[in-house]
């Protein structure tokens, strides 16, 4: 039966994994951008234009245009918020939250459909309408990595997903490497921490903010890119639903570490894979939108949590988390 | 042959001038450091030696003169100049980041790393300096659990991890136990042996005179005094420090001290801000009519006790007893409702908030009571009163009593939170006051008229606990002085009698 | 450290100064919205649609008066929330959830009118009051909330308060295509129509006027409840200086608890005025982020509540000429979005103009000042 079969494990992991890589790109971005010390609240309108961006540039020249812009969004809006916060110091929580309303409307804007055959018309005017009218895009190819893909179980879940999803595993760990093994991490973990003194070492705080954040920034666009084109690519405005404000939180349930971030990533992504399939268990037929608040309370709840743990008190946000540096003061 | 070649000075300062508004902070200076020599810059507070430092380590440009490395003329214009040079400052206030570790503090943004951190091989270097000095801290373990003679030592293992021939060490045992600062002696004369120059700046004569070789007295900006340490001693130097015999210090005018004790603190144990106890056991009282001075190295406790009194501290355990009732679990609300008036540090941060007006920085505490208020709104006329009142008073510059608070200079600031805590309360008037570093940054004309004020407070009756760096300020102050030393007071002085000496070498070892 | 612009044979220098003028902050105020206007139109022109009329069509807005009625309405939620984000901002708490505490408050209203059409609660004459009554409650309690998670657990109060509201608008959506969906709809997702007296209305004026007023008189109480009464006064020291707070006697929590209890409650009657004024029933698309553009007009208005009226009716403005110029010239709604986070974003560069005054001073002087 059907029902039975997608309630496999595999299927479960391959739902958790699927889903868990928007939760991942954005959350290892953020990662970061707040080890650097900057808060990024507009995360949210980032996926927004992300995925806006991968819709029109997919249907004018393709996939690879489609993420490519996705990446130049995300780090053009956050250049826009990092000089907004470092260079003119203005206060990092409504700066983000202005950027996120202008991503909303922007990509709803444009996510429009006679604004977005406008724009196509003048990227390629080959397309046909028909295409750009349908609310969608072709979706990214599986590609499931040979021998790998025919392990039981596993083989499914992990190794037969598209390539965004294999480069956000990568993403994860190389970010890890970064931090942790290498002479830039220290120096972006110092800059987090105490900029003050990173300063009086010589370290170039004002350029290490500007580029974790503008990274940052472009790994939310791909989280958006992913999002549509390879998760769920039928264009609805407000696509991300506040998976992007998910993602801080997550990025607080991680510690600030992009190995834990995987896991509570995948975590995140087993909740809302578990939403879709429990209509299907006969269960809240009646009530989907309880299921729906299920993120959303979680979050919350993870909160609560930390604060409980004593552990909050040695694994701490870094130091200068979202207070504005100036060498003067 | 070489043996007899002269050595060649590490650091040569000549002829330096540094003027900042009002003050000629370095006249004419010139300092030399010979390698594998520990210098000792001498001299009291404000005498021009941190300036004269500052310069050498890029801080500060000077206004004329000429410093010269290994004999090459330089200009220092910054911090990371001075480091390529080779010269290191280990300052007072720790540059260190906390939840990093040992190692990731030393080698951070330090040239010789290479891009993928060897986290082995540096560990297993570190552990080798640390052995050399006989110092027992692991690179592995994180920052915040150090004790500040350790927090010290890391700073140590920075610059000599980026090659420092030239070591700064400012008022470095300020923060540390008599033990600490005997190793930090030992570390010193090791730097020495292995040919670096270390300059010691401190205003402490015996420091001076038990690790250095050479010894330069400044005073009032200018180098009265160079000479070997084994060719000087401590009635030439106190002589040079202060230009007087170190004699009789000012002694205060007897005050109305009653029997009766206003406060009594019996067995107190408090909890600093990093969950260790920071109060161990303290026990004293104040009586009316008496200002109780407690002197002690910062760090020992002081102004955790005076928060803990003031009630804006928990208390672990102990009881505060205020005219005989027992008020150690009273709100700070209800101590100022009993007659309590509380100067915290740094009043300018924590008793006004910049961003509001005098007039509301003046109600801060009296925005509850009648007449300043009516059960739920607030009267701003009679505040307006009361404003008016105090910065008259107390002689507080301010454009109005609408002017933000942020705009008045810091002396100004200080004066209002006085005023506002000797004659603000509404309810009564002040019969204890608990004064934390009350003059501290204030200029000489704005701390004696809080001294002044204090002063007579006392003649009126109040009981005062004073807390001071200042020990000369105790001294001139105080009926009684007690000496807090980890936690605990450890002896009580008649304020009329006692020496400096006696209470300096109790703050210093806890032990007279 | 002032910041440089070279212009020709001029500087233009920002420094930051203790105190700017007033007029200095309205004049920049002023600029920023008419930047944002500029911006706005580039990036009109850019995507196809013509600025000029745009243009046209919002001063149309605000000088009809039929149009001014319905901007009246639309700015009403908008200003009342925004009120309310006033007191939680004075006092640093970020309430960023002011759209669940309008949708709750529309919740409760709604809630009141049906136990009243469907079991004969509540006579006539009391139902707006116990509507009121139970919006602010129910807006009151969605805020208080996160702010005992934050009082007593130290939670992050961005992201609890943001989460309430997805929560907060999925209930709703149960509610109505749920058990309170009108069983003579047809089907469709709303609630029963509200009886004419649940609806606010005077004889003798216009149903905007009214609620023009009824913003005046919130917007003056909230005035003088933060300049005059003690709460007023805890709240904006708690909002400045923790330290100085505690060092005061002050008991944090309870201000945090009772100012996020006002904030709440006035979003939640937002939420009431929403559902009663413009709508007449419940409906999943209560607010189209009347509690989000709060946030931009509290921030525009300088947190002041007098400054909040003038702010709130502009942007009340712009939704009734995004709506007419979806009609006029097929532009997808979101484009005043657009326009209300532009004037945010030059409001914010304008808090960095107004923080450091501008001087201009010549190149070449002989002044020290280089």
């Amino acid at each position: 039966m059907v029902a039975a079969e997608v309630l496999t494990l595999e299927a479960a992991i391959t739902g958790a994994v699927a889903a868990g890589t928007i939760y991942l790109l954005a959350a290892t971005g953020e990662v970061l951008t707040e080890r650097s010390g900057i808060l990024n609240l507009g995360l949210e309108g980032i996926m927004l234009m992300g995925a806006a961006a991968s819709f029109i540039f997919t249907l004018s020249f393709g996939h690879l245009a489609g993420i490519v812009a996705s990446m130049v969004v995300g780090a053009l809006m956050a250049l826009l918020l990092v000089f907004f916060v470092v260079t003119l110091r203005l206060n990092q929580v409504v700066t983000g939250l202005a950027l996120t309303m202008f991503g909303t409307g922007l990509s709803g804007f444009i996510g429009a459909p006679e604004v977005r055959r406008s724009i196509v018309k003048m990227l390629n005017p080959s397309v046909p309408e028909e295409i750009v009218l349908l609310n969608q895009a072709p979706r990214l190819p599986d590609a499931p990595i040979p021998v790998l893909k025919d392990l039981p179980i596993v083989g499914k879940a992990f190794f037969s997903h598209n390539l965004i999803v294999y480069a956000s595993l990568i993403f994860a760990v190389l970010l890890w490497v970064l931090l942790f093994r290498t002479k830039w991490g220290l120096s972006i973990r110092s800059v987090g921490e105490n900029p003050a003194m990173a300063d009086a070492l010589g370290v170039n705080v004002y350029r290490i903010r500007y580029l974790s954040t503008m990274i940052g920034g472009a790994l939310g666009g791909l989280s958006g890119a992913y999002l549509f084109l390879g998760y769920q690519p039928f264009w609805v405005e407000q696509i991300t639903r506040g998976r992007g404000f998910i993602a801080l939180a997550l990025v607080i349930l991680a510690a600030w570490s992009p190995l834990r971030a995987i896991l509570v990533a995948y975590l995140f992504g087993g909740i809302e894979a578990f939403q879709y399939r429990v209509p299907l268990l006969g269960l809240g037929a009646q009530t989907p939108q309880f299921v729906l608040m299920l993120p959303y309370a979680v979050t919350i709840l993870t909160l609560v949590i930390l604060s409980f743990s004593k552990v909050r008190r040695r694994i701490g946000a870094p130091a200068a988390l979202g207070l504005p540096y100036s060498r003067e003061e | 042959m070489e043996d007899t070649k002269e050595k060649q000075p590490l650091v040569e300062m000549i002829g330096i001038v540094k003027r900042f508004p009002g003050v000629v902070a370095n006249d004419e200076v010139n300092f030399t450091l010979m390698p594998g020599e520990v210098h000792a810059l001498l001299g009291e507070n404000g005498a021009g030696k941190t300036t004269l430092m500052n310069i050498l380590y890029g801080l500060y440009r000077p206004d004329r003169g000429t410093i010269k490395i290994m004999g090459r003329p330089v200009t220092i214009n910054s911090p990371s100049k001075a480091i390529k040079l080779g010269i290191g400052m280990v300052h007072q206030n720790f540059r260190l980041i906390p939840t990093h570790t040992v190692a990731e503090n030393v080698i951070l943004n330090a040239p010789n790393v290479g891009f993928f951190i060897d986290w082995q091989k540096i560990h297993e270097e570190l552990r080798q300096q640390i052995a050399k000095y006989g110092w027992r801290i692991s690179p592995e373990s994180r920052v915040w659990q150090l004790s500040a003679g350790e927090k010290q030592q890391v700073e140590i293992l920075k610059l000599l991890y980026r090659g420092s021939r030239i070591l700064i060490f400012d008022e470095p045992t300020s923060v540390l136990t008599p033990q600490e600062s005997k190793m930090l002696f030992t570390t010193m004369r090791k730097m020495a042996e292995e040919g670096k120059g270390v300059v010691l700046i401190t205003h402490k004569l015996d420091e001076a005179l038990s690790v250095s070789d050479r010894i330069t007295v400044m005073r009032k900006g200018r180098v009265v005094l160079v000479k070997p340490t084994s060719m000087t001693n401590r009635d030439e130097l106190a002589l040079a420090m202060i230009g007087r015999q170190e004699g009789a210090s000012l002694q205060p005018q007897p005050g109305p001290r009653t029997d009766r004790p206003v406060l009594s603190v019996i067995n107190l144990f408090v909890e600093g801000d990093k969950e260790e106890l920071a109060v161990k056991g303290a026990s004293l009282d104040v009586h009316r009519g008496e200002i109780l001075g407690i002197a002690g190295v910062s760090g020992n406790g002081q102004v955790e006790l005076a928060e803990a009194i003031a009630r804006v501290r928990k208390v672990k355990s102990g009881k505060i007893l205020l005219d005989g009732k027992d008020v150690t679990s009273f709100t700070p609300r209800q101590m100022y409702e009993n007659g309590v008036a509380y100067i915290p540090p740094e009043g300018a941060r924590t008793g006004v908030v910049s961003e509001l007006t005098v007039l509301e920085n003046a109600i801060l505490k009296s925005y509850r009571y009648s007449p300043i208020s009516n059960k739920l709104l607030i009267r701003w006329k009679e505040a307006a009163k009361l404003a008016g009142m105090l910065i008259e008073r107390y002689q507080v510059v301010a454009p109005s009593i609408n002017a933000k608070v942020k705009t008045l200079s810091g002396g100004n600031i200080q004066r209002l939170v006085l005023a506002r805590e000797l004659l603000g309360n509404m309810l009564t008037k002040p019969k204890l006051i608990i004064a934390v570093y009350p003059t501290s940054g204030l200029d000489i004309g704005a701390a004696e008229y809080v001294r002044a004020n204090l002063t007579s407070m006392r003649n009126e009756g109040a009981g005062i606990l004073l807390i001071s760096e200042d020990l000369d300020e105790l001294l001139r102050m105080s009926d009684r002085i007690a000496v807090m030393y980890e936690g605990r007071v450890v002896g009580i002085f008649d304020g009329y009698r006692a020496s400096k000496e006696e209470i300096g070498m109790l703050m210093a070892r806890g032990v007279g | 450290m002032p910041l440089k612009l070279k212009i020709h044979n001029y500087y233009i220098v920002f420094e930051k100064r203790y105190e700017t003028g007033i007029l200095y902050k309205v004049l920049v105020t002023i600029i920023a919205v008419i930047a944002s206007f500029i911006i706005a139109g580039l990036i009109f022109l850019m995507l196809g649609f013509s600025p000029l009329e745009i243009y046209k069509m919002i001063i149309n807005t605000f000088t009809s008066v039929g149009l001014m009625h319905e901007t009246l309405l639309r700015s009403t939620p908008i200003i009342l929330a925004a009120l309310g984000l006033s007191i939680a901002f004075k006092m640093n708490f970020w309430n960023i959830g002011a759209e669940g505490q309008l949708y709750m408050g529309a919740f409760a209203a709604t809630g009141v009118v049906l136990l009243h059409v469907y079991y004969g609660m509540i006579s006539p004459d009391l139902l707006l009051l116990v509507m009121l009554l139970a919006s602010f409650i129910a807006g009151s309690a969605w805020c208080l909330f996160p702010a005992f998670l934050k009082t007593r657990l130290g939670a992050n109060e961005i992201i609890t308060t943001l989460m309430m509201n997805y929560i907060a608008i999925l209930f709703v959506n149960y509610l109505i295509f749920g058990p309170w969906r009108d069983p003579q709809g047809y089907g469709f997702p709303f609630s029963v129509n509200f009886p004419p007296y649940a609806r606010p209305s005077l004889p003798f004026m216009s149903v905007g006027t009214l609620m023009l007023t009824w913003s005046l008189v919130t917007a003056s109480l909230v005035f003088s409840m933060l300049k005059y009464t003690i709460p007023g006064f805890e709240i904006r020291v708690v909002g400045q200086n923790l330290e100085a707070a505690k060092y005061a006697g002050m008991n944090i929590s309870s201000t945090i608890m009772l100012g996020s209890l006002l904030s709440g409650g006035l979003s939640g009657i937002a939420g009431m005025v929403t559902v009663t004024t413009l709508i007449g029933r419940l409906t999943p698309d209560v607010s189209p982020g009347y509690g989000y553009m709060a946030i931009i007009v509290a921030y525009l208005a300088g947190l002041n509540p007098l400054l909040i009226i003038p702010a709130g009716i502009l942007f009340g403005g712009l939704l009734t000429a995004g709506d007419a110029m979806q009609y006029a010239l097929s532009m997808p709604k979101t484009g005043a979005q657009i326009l209300q986070a532009l004037i945010f974003l030059f409001t914010l560069l304008g808090e960095f103009v107004k923080r450091y005054g501008v001087t201009v001073v010549r190149s070449g002087g002989k002044d020290g000042r280089s």
